[in-house]
């Protein structure tokens, strides 16, 4: 629509194309094809690389006998490989682990959305950044953390059980199904609060008024109006934890292997690093696998909401009925306070306490030490895994916005050819696991020409990195623009600005929030990173998680502690930036 | 008896009074209307009656039982009054039928299966929506939706309809006809409701009686008719329309049987009797409010009426309208606002005689 006007505006500033009845050819194919087509081609051209190319050699490495680069032959043994009834477990185990911390995980986030969104308890809009600030922790470090307190043998918790019972028994072992479902719960939990604290808010109040006066209770009414209109919504996130419960991989890694748990994503691996030789078909056939798996969840995703998102949402400016809890407001604000303190202070006090003492685990006053904190200091390779970090945070954060804000323009703003193919492009590394994404791009690396060596270097995980930052950051400006009416541009260019001229003075101008709440998130993404940085960093391009992992498995848990501190307290400087900077909140996600 | 009975009711948030001291008797089967301006306090007053709002003083009283008395902290929560209501947004839940909609009420109160098939198409068929009942909700145009909404609130036959804006959101010309309709319904029916809008030619055409409200009081509680030609005051007189005020000066007043006052004044240009709600002493500054529709002009200086009220003066602008022709005449009583049919079209600058009927002007207070 802008554009259709856009191009009415231009054809009739140029009088030659109107009067001149018969243009010349040349003429004609340079207007047509201009810096529009060229863009969109641009666009398809960088979204390709960062997506179809990888996928297309996942394809062609599934089926390739040798390792990237090597001589081979082409097989279906890597899909024969994968058909083995253990694998049969790993898949029940990867569904089963997902649907467990999803479910408690939905029902969590629906409690607490409700206690901030409809209740009067005290403190709520501190109690929601609270609430949130696990999803922008760092998986492995609250990894590593409930690796200390709840391991069985000197974890804390089971310490301070065992000094207040006086009992001989652990009773917590992380390293367990449950520990690996408690970890993913801790960040399903604020993810999927995210999400449903915005519908709960936005609800047109009169939808419950209605029914109270129909003579529906309090708690009737909650049940058969405001929980049927949540549940498309409700299913669409039920589905979005699921897939990402399926995709996750620190949780299973740290307590999932010690435990001989095994997942699809540990399985892809543990068969490239934990075996004599690596086996990269068998990888390969087993990302394709996934793949398939998360293709048919969108797929379901698709025909459960299709045409079953009700617009609750009036534009209005409703403030949502509150309930008066009374004396009760005291016990949801503790609630959320307890949930605060399990998944944050807990993990924190647990890496502060750990940083100060000689091992871990072993708490006296004469083991109280500082030599941790010189040692990370006095350690290049750590320095080295913080600058690469920081400079993949930065340069990665931007860029993928960048291309997201232009991608986002494309598909929303414009009725350009090819508007769809961007689209979708951008959409698909959504599909791909950071696991799957990292043997991609392995792959994809290997078999460029030799003139471009990408694979080894810094860049190889910056652009994964932007790979995975890509829908995420569709997504964020999409909306944004989506909000902005169509008329606020035509306006200002009925009012003499240029396209460009109304680009930055009206959309840029009115859409920079969004695009600063979508670079932190990307680079909280980037920093947090480790299936795929795993996989393709190299001696000189390591980052701080890959750096993190090492260190654990030598057993280094105190120096792991000191960078995790920092790096909490990063996070944290960065989300408070982020809240009192970015005070619209065009959306939290 | 008295349908809904509200004693003193208040609401206070913080320091603000949003209604202050409101007190009204609705009569059972009477169709009463709250009248004012955003922000009067008019839909605050009809949430505190539903429920869905807790009164901060004063008793609220549903067919002779207190439901709300904040002396006694006493409150019932909305479910338990018995109410209809419909909302400004008609609140139709999209994930349910036509049907479903309307059975709601019946379903909360557990009624057999059939009975319910029964009423539901009683009250759709009262709507004329019965062959709507299988579409789901969002489907139905902002009519259909309000029809719905309106079917949905008598299906239960509760004790009292409340209706909150129920036609802003309805185009114009949807907007006369379905009320109306809604008139007619309710008078067929016999069911007390009580009405809020801001628009004052839906609350003339379709109430008993209107309250008109301005900052959380009650101005004016009377007939359609009684609040448009004896208001009881300026801001009442300059809610509906534009009216002309003339100010005047009493030199006399005399109390009149049907309870209203004959004042005698001496205004600019004339002297006279003219009506007013309550006694004046004399000497006291009154305005004189004469409506632009009760005023007329003459070209030729020929006054039919011996007792008119009169002004020469000069039209400064004039508007067509359609239906009729708006004049703005500039005389020794003021620029005054006149209503003539549309074919009198006196010349901008032309002198005219401005002729108003003395029964049609009404003295307020200044």
């Amino acid at each position: 629509m802008t554009d259709d006007t856009a191009g009415a505006l231009r054809s009739s500033s140029t009088p030659a194309s109107k009067l001149g009845g018969v243009d010349n050819v040349g003429f004609r194919l340079a207007r047509y094809f201009t810096g529009r087509d060229a863009l969109v081609l641009a666009l398809i051209a960088i979204l390709g690389f960062l997506a179809v190319y990888p996928l297309t050699m996942l394809f062609y490495g599934s089926l390739h006998s040798t390792p990237p680069g090597m001589a081979g032959e082409f097989n279906l043994d890597g899909y024969r490989s994968i058909m083995t009834a253990s694998n049969v477990i790993v898949l029940l185990n990867t569904i089963g682990i997902s649907l467990g911390k999803t479910i408690p995980a939905l029902l969590l986030a629906v409690f607490l959305s409700w206690i901030i969104a409809r209740t009067d308890t005290p403190y709520r809009d501190k109690l929601e950044v609270l609430i949130t600030l696990p999803f922008f922790v760092p998986p492995i470090l609250t990894a590593m953390a409930w690796g200390m307190l709840g391991n069985p043998q000197v974890g804390l918790l089971n310490q301070v059980w065992k000094w207040a019972t006086g009992s001989t028994v652990s009773p917590i072992n992380v390293y367990s199904y449950g520990g690996v479902i408690w970890h993913q719960l801790q960040y399903s939990t604020p993810f999927l609060f995210l999400f449903i604290v915005d519908i709960f808010r936005a609800m047109d109040p009169s939808l419950e008024e209605s029914s109270r006066m129909c003579g529906a209770s309090r708690w009737r009414t909650f049940r058969a109006i405001t929980l049927m209109l949540m549940l498309p919504a409700l299913t669409n996130s039920f589905i979005l934890s699921f897939i990402r419960g399926i995709e996750n991989f620190e949780s299973p890694l740290f307590f999932g292997t010690p435990a001989k748990i095994t997942v699809i994503t540990t399985e892809i691996y543990n068969s490239i690093n934990h075996r004599a030789t690596p086996d990269y078909q068998y990888a390969t056939a087993l990302s394709f696998a996934i793949m398939a798996l998360m293709f048919l969840l969108v797929l379901w995703q698709w025909y459960v909401l299709r045409g079953r998102s009700f617009s609750t949402v009036t534009g209005k400016g409703y403030s949502p009925n509150v309930m008066k809890l009374g004396p009760w407001k005291w016990v949801t604000f503790g609630f959320c306070v307890l949930f605060f303190f399990i998944t944050v202070v807990l993990p924190i006090g647990q890496l502060a306490i750990g940083s100060f003492f000689k091992f871990f685990g072993f708490y006296s006053y004469d083991m109280l030490t500082l030599e941790h904190y010189t040692a990370v200091f006095g350690n290049s390779e750590i320095w080295r895994g913080f600058w690469n970090t920081m400079l993949l945070g930065l340069v990665g954060a931007t860029a993928t916005m960048f291309l997201g804000a232009i991608v986002a323009y494309v598909s929303i703003r414009t009725r350009w050819r090819g508007r769809r193919l961007i689209d979708a492009l951008a959409w698909l590394p959504w599909l791909m696991p950071g696991m799957v994404l990292g043997i991609g791009f392995l792959w994809a690396f290997a078999m460029l020409p030799g003139p471009i060596p990408i694979y080894g270097t810094i860049w190889a995980l910056l652009l994964a990195y932007m790979a995975l930052g890509t829908p995420v950051s569709v997504r964020v400006m999409s909306s944004a623009y989506a909000q902005l009416s169509f008329d606020l541009e035509e306006c200002s260019r009925v009012h003499g600005a240029t396209f460009f001229q109304t680009l930055w003075r009206i959309l840029i101008a009115l859409a920079w929030p969004s695009f600063a709440v979508g670079w932190v998130l990307a680079f909280f993404g980037i920093m947090r990173e480790l299936s795929a940085s795993i996989l393709l960093y190299s001696v000189g391009s390591e980052v701080l998680s890959v750096v993190l992992l090492r260190l654990w498995s030598n057993g280094q848990a105190e120096q792991v502690s000191v960078i995790g501190l920092f790096m909490m307290l990063l996070v944290i400087v960065f989300r408070w930036a982020q809240l009192r900077f970015i005070k619209s909140r065009i959306s939290t996600l | 008896m008295a349908a809904i009975t509200l004693e003193n009711v208040s609401r206070h948030f913080g320091a603000v009074a949003a209604v202050d001291n409101v007190s009204l008797n609705v009569e059972a089967g009477e169709f009463v209307t709250l009248l004012g301006p955003s922000g009067c306090g008019k839909t605050t007053t009809l949430r505190m009656v539903a429920g869905l709002e807790q009164n901060t003083g004063g008793r609220i009283g549903i067919d002779g039982q207190i439901v709300s008395d904040a002396a006694a902290k006493f409150f019932m929560p909305p479910e338990r009054r018995m109410l209809g209501m419909v909302f400004q947004s008609y609140a139709i839940w999209p994930h349910m039928t036509v049907f479903d909609n309307v059975a709601y009420p019946l379903r909360i109160r557990r009624r057999p299966a059939n009975e319910i098939q029964e009423r539901v198409k009683g009250a759709l068929r009262l709507v004329e929506m019965e062959n709507f009942a299988d579409r789901p909700a969002p489907a139905l145009s902002g009519g259909q939706q309000q029809r719905v909404a309106i079917a949905r609130a008598l299906v239960f036959e509760p004790r009292v309809l409340l209706l909150d804006e129920p036609l802003s959101n309805l185009d114009a010309r949807l907007r006369t006809q379905t009320g109306d309709e809604f008139r007619s319904l309710q008078k067929r029916l016999g069911i007390t409701s009580l009405y809020v809008t801001h628009d004052q030619s839906e609350a003339m055409a379709l109430s008993d009686r209107v309250v008109v409200m301005h900052s959380g009081h009650i101005l004016q509680i009377g007939s359609p008719e009684d609040i448009y030609r004896h208001p009881t005051s300026r801001g009442v007189a300059a809610f509906f329309g534009s009216p002309n005020f003339l100010p005047s000066q009493v030199t006399q007043c005399t109390q009149q049987a049907n309870g209203s006052f004959l004042l005698t004044l001496d205004g600019p240009g004339w002297t006279g009797p003219c009506g007013c709600s309550s006694a004046q002493p004399a000497g006291a500054q009154v305005v004189v409010m004469i409506r632009s529709e009760n005023m007329g002009v003459s070209t030729d200086g020929a006054v039919q009426a011996a007792d008119a009220m009169t002004w020469k003066g000069q039209v400064v602008q004039s508007i067509f309208r359609g239906t009729h022709r708006s004049l703005i005449v500039e005389t020794p009583a003021g620029r005054l606002n006149i209503d003539v049919p549309a074919v009198t079209n006196p010349e901008t600058g032309s002198t005219v005689t401005v002729v108003a009927d003395r029964q049609a002007a009404w003295a307020t207070p200044a």
